[in-house]
């Protein structure tokens, strides 16, 4: 199971990618209170005001290019940049351990509702 | 969210043999063990420890009747994974509409 989402943000790739990796700029729109260490292996602590926390490892980190996170409790988030005109694309991909048989589950569903 | 039940449902839809019991329970309405092992090339004791597995999961409600167990079809687990889908994909929305007022600040700074 998976969401996708892609944005073009009037910025260079170098831009875009400290706003993904730097922990000062991450606190601006990610979580409130973030610890990252943006290389393969780093690890990454995110707090939230209402008190959740999450932990990650970072699996890749291409700079300008790709970062992919493992979320210690459950999938992984992949941020892909491509330089465009106009700026910088950013696709996001959250996935679910469980992506793969809700392909199922969703075809399924169609089933039972029919 | 109930993260750790949409997993149970997942392990339960797994089995192919599983979502093609939850199919045919789909398709009477209610069912026993008994009558969906009459059409089946499986005995009814296979056939019960599925439905059993599925209704943990939440995917069926299982009802008393007489010495058997009747099952009838449960739409809220399928609601839970769409719950996922819905919640994690608002909270991206959320995200990158800051990430975009974060960058422009940023550009903002750096212009002066």
């Amino acid at each position: 199971m998976q969401i996708e989402r892609e944005i073009v943000f009037p910025a260079t790739p170098a831009e875009v990618w400290e706003a993904i990796t730097e922990a000062e700029r991450l606190e601006e729109w990610f979580a409130t209170e973030v610890e990252l260490d943006p290389r393969p292996g780093g690890e990454g602590v995110f707090r939230w005001g209402d008190g959740d926390e999450r932990r990650a490892v970072v699996r890749e980190a291409e700079p300008e290019e790709r970062l992919v996170l493992d979320w210690d409790d459950e999938g992984e988030v992949v941020l892909e940049l491509e330089e465009v005109d106009g700026g910088t694309r950013l696709h996001v991909t959250e996935t679910s351990p469980d992506w793969s048989t809700a392909l199922e589950l969703h075809a399924f569903a169609w089933v039972a509702v029919a | 969210m109930g993260r750790g039940r949409v997993d149970l449902v997942f392990a339960a839809l797994g089995d192919p043999a599983r979502r093609a019991l939850v199919e045919a329970v789909a398709e009477r309405g209610d069912a026993t063990a008994t009558e969906l092992a009459a059409g089946l090339p499986v005995t009814r004791q296979a056939v019960a420890k599925q439905l059993a597995a599925l209704a943990d999961a939440g995917l069926l409600s299982a009802t008393r009747a007489g010495r058997e167990t009747r099952y009838a079809v449960t739409p809220e687990p399928l609601s839970d994974a769409v719950a996922w889908m819905v919640d994690v994909g608002a909270a991206w929305d959320d995200r990158l509409a800051r990430l975009r007022r974060s960058l422009a600040a940023n550009l903002e700074t750096k212009a002066l």
